[in-house]
């Protein structure tokens, strides 16, 4: 069996490097605050100006974001309890499908980073 | 000269021709520069009709170039042409000629004037489509094209059925508007139903999708269905019933998508769901509704594309494109991942990016139009959208846990295809105008108000800090290695034991019949035996002495007759 590759961060591509901040300890609070205070001002921002769409319930200040936070959560929440009843193994439709099947390994070109 | 040839002659003569070139460049320039020629046929062609051929008796309109049939057209050769060169790795003859067949048979399509010409490419992009999912030559690739060829094929025999029945009680086989009333134009749109993935026809979709090829799963998500968007557009714009078909549509994949686990199955459920916003625009019918749902098919077949691209290069380079297998694949793919990235802001309609330019000509249509339920689901699909394909997808395949994976970047040709389609969608969000030249009627809409753009971002942000809520209290699903069941169910499971059922039932009673059958028949052998056998009564008798005595009764009976008349 082959060696795993060592892990070696500065052989990523420079591009890569640079988006390893999103993994640095802290970066997932700053990201979910930051997108909080942006949501907070939007909501804020939505006073401040006039709507003449042809739909009242979409004239209300605010409104797409409330409507939007309620209907995400619920659409998840529905999913949740959908997947309780319609999952099924990985292999439930049997060796005919493509589920618990490989991918041929002569269509790829798999090539590790630091090969 | 050219304007006689019909594009999708062009398409199948490179089709004939492309196994006697050499593999390599010279079939990659020939699938490369094929597309942008016919592109710039359908450009040049002016509005009218072209290539009328006789046919039994028919006059068949191999070209009947409008504003609709036109853009269709020029974004199937443009997706032709990045489908080619995401496949420029590809030697294999046979996914390169059905990729061509498929193509032009779809270019045919739309410009096809009549119901016959129609139905020819409608089948052919079926026969050209299904070698994209066996060219994986697998036994499961087998089965899942085969489910696909019958589905696609019964598409093509109902569209027929309708044309003959619709051609006997009108006389005309002109492709043009159709009212929804008669046995002809019910198959005709049961038949546009399939191929568009109505809600309960849909499942050859995220069935056969995932079963392609990388490349050839890039060229399945352009031609099928918006071939039937087309169709639809062309036949029954103004049809009320799709309006409720069509929110349907954009709302029952979301629920799947966010948590099936193969991700190219998750681009089948979205494909569908934004299909959904399309059939929506042509149910309304009006204007606006119908440059909507024309500007959101091109719109989508770029960002669509360049979702399944990425997915496809993850795939290429790990061997798998489970949600439940990757993550963290930006440290060494990060070109892939922004660009995916790009087609997930794309189709979740961020402002500068292409759908927040087109599918909201469909919104506001419908809101023109006074339906406020439809308008309210539109823009919860909306959302729902964002979940599956604006963060699922490269969240899950890009960031999130890392899998260890260190894969390579994706080839060089691999990304360039994805580069040009991610800066089209861009191109297209910035500067809509023209895209909306294209479209078949004149377009006064402004996306970019201070409303919209506002509306959009609550939305959009508020969605995005709902998903971060449910990551950090642990509600939201995790990608696990399971299937899902749908639709497909019923003939895939259900259908085949019952058929064992059924035939173990029939084999029982067969059996029964025989056995009874034969009982009966032995007793009549038996009865038969007893009294004329060797032991039987009547054998008791030598045959001559019976017929003496039957004779003298028969005289006896001629002597009572005689002597009583």
């Amino acid at each position: 069996m082959a060696e795993k590759p060592k892990d070696d961060p500065a052989r990523y591509p420079p591009l890569g490097r640079a988006l390893m901040w999103v993994d640095k300890p802290g970066s997932a609070n700053k990201l979910f605050w930051g997108l909080a205070i942006i949501s907070g001002l939007l909501f804020v921002g939505d006073f401040t100006y006039s709507k003449y769409g042809k739909m009242d319930v979409g004239n209300i200040p605010g409104f797409y974001g409330v409507y939007g936070f309620v209907m995400f959560t619920l659409l998840i929440l529905v999913a949740k309890a959908l997947r309780v009843l319609i999952r099924r193994p990985e292999g439930f439709y049997g060796d005919k499908a493509i589920d618990t099947e490989a991918y041929p390994e002569d269509q790829l070109e798999r090539i590790d980073n630091d090969a | 000269m050219l304007d006689q040839i019909p594009t999708a002659f062009l398409f199948f003569a490179a089709a004939l021709a492309l196994p006697v070139l050499p593999r390599g460049a010279v079939r990659g320039a020939l699938l490369l520069a094929l597309p942008l020629v016919a592109a710039l046929q359908a450009w040049s062609l002016p509005v009218g009709t072209y290539a009328q051929v006789e046919f039994f008796g028919f006059t068949l309109d191999l070209m009947r170039v409008d504003k609709l049939s036109r853009v269709f057209a020029l974004i199937f050769c443009l997706a032709a042409f990045l489908g080619n060169l995401y496949a420029w790795h590809v030697r294999d003859t046979v996914q390169q000629i059905a990729a061509l067949i498929y193509a032009g048979a779809a270019i045919g399509a739309v410009f096809a004037g009549d119901l016959i010409t129609l139905f020819f490419y409608w089948e052919g992009t079926a026969i050209g489509s299904v070698f994209l999912i066996w060219a994986r030559r697998t036994t499961a690739s087998y089965h899942t094209g085969m489910r696909y060829l019958i589905i696609q094929v019964g598409s093509g025999v109902l569209l027929l059925a309708g044309a003959a029945i619709l051609y006997r009680e009108t006389g005309s086989l002109a492709f043009e508007l159709m009212t929804l009333g008669s046995l002809g134009t019910w198959l005709i749109f049961l038949s546009f139903g399939i191929k568009s993935a109505f809600p309960l026809l849909h499942n050859w979709l995220q069935d056969s999708y995932p079963a392609a090829t990388v490349t050839g799963t890039v060229v399945l998500s352009t031609f099928t269905t918006k071939l039937a968007i087309y169709a639809l557009a062309r036949g029954f714009a103004g049809t009320e019933i799709l309006i409720y078909i069509g929110v349907v549509m954009t709302l029952f994949p979301i629920f799947m998508a966010e948590i099936e686990n193969d991700l190219r199955r998750v681009l089948a459920y979205s494909l569908n769901n934004q299909l959904g916003f399309m059939v929506v625009g042509i149910g309304v019918g009006t204007e606006l509704a119908i440059n909507g749902a024309v500007s959101h098919a091109f719109a989508h077949i770029l960002y669509k594309s360049l979702l399944f691209m990425s997915v496809g290069a993850v795939l290429y380079r790990t061997g798998t494109s489970k949600a439940s297998e990757l993550g963290g694949l930006y440290r060494t793919m990060p070109r892939t991942a922004i660009l995916c990235i790009i087609g997930a802001a794309s189709i979740s309609a961020f402002p500068l990016f292409s759908a927040f330019v087109t599918k909201s000509l469909t919104v506001s249509a419908v809101a023109e139009e006074n339906y406020p339920i439809i308008w309210l689901l539109l823009i919860f699909a909306s959302a729902g959208v964002l979940s599956h394909s604006g963060i699922k997808i490269p969240y899950f395949t890009f960031f999130a846990h890392d899998s260890g994976l260190r894969p390579k970047e994706a080839p060089t040709h691999m990304q360039l295809a994805m580069a040009i389609t991610a800066a089209l969608s861009i191109f297209i969000g910035v500067y809509p105008y023209p895209l909306y030249a294209l479209l078949p009627y004149p377009v006064e809409y402004v996306p970019y108000t201070m409303a919209h753009v506002m509306e959009q971002m609550l939305l959009l942000s508020f969605a995005l800090l709902a998903f971060g809520v449910l990551m950090r209290t642990g509600i939201h699903p995790p990608e696990i290695r399971a299937v899902n069941l749908d639709t497909d169910w019923t003939y895939r499971w259900l259908m085949p034991r019952v058929l064992d059922r059924v035939s173990v039932v029939m084999a029982r009673i067969w059996t029964a019949n025989v056995a009874l059958l034969e009982r009966w028949m032995n007793g009549i052998w038996r009865r038969l035996y007893h009294s004329h056998g060797p032991e039987g009564r009547i054998a008791q008798v030598w045959p001559t002495g019976s017929m003496v005595l039957w004779i003298a009764v028969l005289l006896g009976i001629t002597l009572v007759v005689s002597f009583a008349s």
